[in-house]
């Protein structure tokens, strides 16, 4: 029997650097039934394929425990009612007396359910403890759970989403970290004091004498070394045993090293380790307080390059107002179903999507979709969940509710985008997994040259650490050796390496959400970056997609009553034509504010136009040929007619009371900022090109408005693709912009395929980025984040590896011999901190990046000028 | 439980290699420091220690992930 696999994204804890994400994809991949194993540092989840039917979660928890990681979990109790026997059940017991079968029902109700790892109903209590793994299953989804199988079930206390779990759980390591950095740094600092006594000069009188006694200092780092610093052991050992190597690896040997010399050398000083010159228990101490440092800030800043998410998730709105049986009532927002009548008053969240069946307000969608000013919405319009209702109270209908909304796709499109792999990451986190190995390799090599060869021909007494006045002195051959060997596994901890690139990738993703614009993954991101064209769909993309009115050219040799008279008679007369043209004329007429009376006749012709009666009038309205049937001569408007086809608009002739009244030109018009948007295009140097199976004429007069590079016309649907193959043969990074169904193929040949939101969920699936709004200069925001991003990613390796390229030389005594100094370790470990925590703060000024679309928008709205329209549907549309 | 057991299984054989292969290291950084120079007997033990310890940090990894390995596909 073959079971379906399942996706899950897992919470992982405990993991600081790149080789912790190989340890836990190792980890996991063992597992029998496990796919697809992607695990992101910056999110600390690991995305994955598993067979339910092979493994289960709990197995997938114990592997991430045994390489000395863990999966969170929590508990929640819920009421759970109608625990008693129900008719049919009935062996001894009377109905409505306890039943013990409703135990197991409920407990395996809940435990089928992924994400939960343990239940236990309790039925005198009518209780269910659940413990489960917060992100993967929602309480709303235990209710059901327990609701399906008969019974019904309440969250007893006030309940927290994974987004408090996320959060709570970061805090308490920051808290963790806090309380081990306030020990290792406290007790640390007075270890030194002890230390350096003999060097307080005038200080040295606020100073007990005992403080500088080895077997004092010796008894104030032990619990350093043994609480704070406790689990770099633990952790290392955990991941040893199975046969992974990680940061806190270096650190154990580092600080164990440390430790263990500076124990026989004031236990033992004759041993021959270099004796009371030699104890290094202010480097145990420090090195273990800084490091602790290290983690510290790493955990405080690490949250904040997931802003973004953390943002759109405080969205999604908690409570709904639904109509039922007439009545008002609150229910919680994740229980509302489709078809749902849920009102929303002023100030208040749209809890699901939906379209409006009554009443009117402006709704602000700035927080989905960027733009700044609200939108109208009436009757019949469609609104997103997570939204905000300005002005007005509305009804509307639920549409998509729970995981369907656009709020929850986009959240897990961002998700899904953050938890990916760059190319570029890839190769980080392979240098970053193996370097800690070859780090050890290098410790042995180190030590084995100092040993034999370095000491006898370099060693100076008075040589010292840097930025310490502490001398080496008499220190051996084997401490020295030693010294130098854990100094460089203290500094070359590849920390800054690892969080590099998925810290920007984090930001950037989350950055381009902010603007509408959503990348489906790292790649994504990074050949975004690289894109030198950009291919357009025209129609539905750069146009409108449907006809409208450009020209209307008056007959100056005919007289009419008033202005706009031949488009307001051509409109009625079209009024009610099904016609795509007649409906552009009607909807140009009343753009223009036209009154529109009833036509007193109205006949279609087919192929050739139409006639209508309209206030007194007989009006023709279509083609040449209408015109020369009925003998109505157009001769001194046909220069005019053939320049209007020139531009590849379609001419109609409307003839009045059987004379030329005018011409009307109807054309597939350009979206309003299709021209800014190529042009600032072309100012990021990126050649442009439309795509269209328009003929060659009307191509080029669209491309000539929107000052386009190339025009590839005549092209065939199926051909598309083929055409984009052809431009990617020539070396160019290529990306595709379309909305439609037959853009489906080449937005998947594309490098990078960019769907507009607006348009159908096939071209959505297929693209590697989403524009939110209908405004196509998001590609040129989508280009300057993905550029601004991979400017950071690149930013941050080039510190990370000059850290560790400079560093390491140094640690390893390199330039010992010229300048009769060493780095301590723990300088080393301060260092390593700086370094990871310096790649971090980096990658948060991502957060004030603006793209330059919107900079210019904001002064221009100082201005009062308008802004584009909005996209019906967000994603998943119709 | 299985899973345990294999587990165990796999750190008994890695064992019996990466052991060996350690303390042939530092009986090797042993044999060295005598033959090299006059070093002090502490001197050679701690570095022999330091040299076994590094070496065995070095190869259980390696050694535990290669015999799993062979274990999956034998």
């Amino acid at each position: 029997m073959t079971s379906i696999a399942k996706s899950l994204s897992l919470p992982v804890q405990g993991m600081t650097c790149a080789s912790c994400v190989s340890h836990v994809e190792g980890a996991l991949k063992e597992l029998p039934g496990v796919s697809n194993v992607v695990v992101n540092l910056g999110t600390n989840k690991a995305s994955l394929s598993y067979d339910p039917a092979r493994v289960t979660l709990a197995d997938m928890a114990r592997a991430i425990d045994d390489v000395g990681y863990s999966v969170p979990t929590a508990e929640l109790t819920l009421d759970v009612r109608g625990m008693t026997l129900r008719h049919g059940e009935r062996k001894s017991n009377r109905q409505g007396e306890p039943c013990a079968s409703c135990v197991s029902h409920v407990e395996d109700a809940l435990k089928e359910l992924d994400g939960v790892t343990g239940a236990v109903v309790n039925l005198g209590l009518n209780t269910a403890r659940v413990t489960y793994v917060p992100g993967v299953v929602s309480v709303s989804a235990m209710k059901r759970a327990v609701r399906e199988v008969g019974y019904e079930a309440q969250e007893r206390s006030e309940g927290t989403d994974a987004l408090d779990r996320e959060r709570q759980a970061r805090e308490e390591e920051i808290k963790r970290q806090g309380r081990n950095l306030l020990i290792a740094g406290v007790v640390g600092l007075i270890v030194m004091v002890g230390t350096f006594y003999d060097m307080l000069g005038p200080f040295q009188a606020f100073v007990p004498e005992w403080l500088s006694y080895k077997w004092v200092i010796g008894l104030l780092t032990t619990p350093i070394v043994f609480g704070p610093g406790r689990q770099f052991f633990t952790n290392s050992w955990k991941g040893l045993r199975h046969g992974v190597t990680d940061m806190n690896l270096l650190y154990a040997t580092g600080i164990g090293a440390a430790y263990g010399i500076a124990v026989i050398n004031t236990l033992f000083p004759n041993a021959g380790f270099g004796g009371e010159g030699a104890t290094f228990f202010e480097s145990a101490a420090l090195l273990t307080a800084f490091i602790i440092l290290g983690r510290w800030l790493e955990a405080l800043t690490r949250g904040r390059t997931s802003e973004a998410i953390r943002k759109l998730m405080k969205l999604q709105p908690k409570i709904a107002r639904v109509i039922r049986g007439g009545r008002e009532e609150e229910i919680p927002a994740d229980e509302v179903e489709i078809d749902d009548l849920i009102l929303v008053r002023p100030g208040e969240s749209i809890p699901v999507d939906g379209a409006v069946t009554d009443g009117y307000s402006a709704v602000d969608e700035s927080m989905l979709t960027g733009e700044s000013l609200p939108v109208e919405k009436k009757t019949g319009d469609n609104v997103i969940g997570g939204t905000l209702n300005k002005t007005g109270a509305f009804k509307f209908t639920a549409t998509r509710v729970g995981k369907d909304t656009a709020l929850a796709q986009i959240i897990k499109l961002v998700e899904d985008a953050q938890a990916s792999k760059a190319p570029i990451q890839k190769l980080a986190d392979w240098v970053a997994g193996h370097f800690i190995l070859g780090v050890h390799v290098l410790a042995v090599v180190v030590f084995l040259f100092w040993f034999f060869f370095g000491y006898q021909m370099f060693f100076d007494p008075n040589s010292a650490f840097i930025l310490s006045p502490y001398k080496l002195g008499d220190i051996g051959v084997f401490g020295f050796s030693l010294l130098l060997s854990v100094t460089v596994l203290v500094i070359s901890c590849p920390c800054a390496v690892g969080l590099a690139t998925p810290s920007a990738m984090m930001a950037g993703t989350g950055k381009a959400a902010e603007h509408g614009v959503l990348f489906k993954g790292a790649e994504a991101i990074e050949n975004a970056s690289k894109l030198r064209t950009i291919v357009f769909d025209k129609t539905g993309t750069l146009t409108k997609g449907e006809p409208s009115v450009t020209d209307v050219i008056e007959n100056p040799n005919f007289q009419l009553p008033n202005p706009n008279e031949v488009l307001r008679l051509a409109a009625i007369a079209e009024k009610n034509s099904e016609h795509p043209l007649g409906e552009a004329i009607v909807r140009g007429a009343e753009a223009h504010s036209l009154s529109l009376a009833e036509p007193d006749s109205f006949n279609s012709i087919p192929g050739h136009g139409v006639e209508a009666q309209a206030e007194g009038h007989a009006v023709l309205l279509g083609n040449r040929k209408l015109m020369r049937e009925n003998k109505v001569d157009f001769s001194g408007l046909m220069l005019e007619a053939e320049r209007l086809e020139g531009e590849g608009k379609t001419v109609m002739f409307v003839a009045v009371d059987g004379q030329p009244a005018g011409l009307i030109a109807v054309a597939d018009t350009l979206k309003e900022h299709s021209a800014e948007a190529v042009k600032r295009l072309h100012k990021l140097g990126i050649e442009t090109a439309m795509i269209t199976g328009d003929n060659r004429r009307t191509a080029q007069a669209i491309a000539r408005q929107v000052g386009l590079d190339r025009v590839l016309a005549e092209v065939l649907p199926q051909d598309k693709a083929e055409e984009v193959k052809k431009l990617q043969s020539s070396g160019k990074k290529v990306a595709m912009v379309g909305d439609g169904v037959n853009d489906a193929p080449a937005l998947a040949q594309a490098d990078v395929g960019m769907a507009i939101g607006s348009g159908t969920d096939v071209a959505k699936e297929t693209g590697d980025v989403i524009l939110i709004k209908d405004d196509i200069r998001d590609v040129v925001v989508a280009l300057e984040v993905a550029k601004a991003t991979m400017r950071k990613v690149k930013e941050n390796l080039f510190w990370a590896f000059v850290y560790n390229t400079l560093g390491i030389p140094l640690g390893a005594g390199l330039f010992y011999p010229f300048v009769s100094l060493i780095i301590s370790p723990e300088l080393a470990g301060l260092f390593m901190a700086i370094s990871s925590v310096s790649v971090t703060l980096n990658t948060l000024l991502l957060k004030g990046f603006k793209p330059s679309m919107r900079r210019d928008d904001t002064s221009r709205l100082g201005t009062g000028e308008s802004v584009s329209r909005l996209a019906p549907v967000v994603a998943g549309g119709d | 439980m299985e899973h345990e057991l294999v587990e165990k299984e796999v750190a008994r054989k890695s064992a019996l290699i990466y052991l060996p292969v350690s303390i042939s290291a530092a009986l090797l950084f042993l044999l060295a420091a005598s033959l090299a120079g006059d070093y002090p007997l502490v001197a050679k033990i701690g570095g022999a220690v330091w040299v076994g310890l590094l070496s065995l940090i070095v190869s259980m990894p390696i050694v535990t992930a290669r015999v799993k390995k062979q274990g999956r596909q034998g």
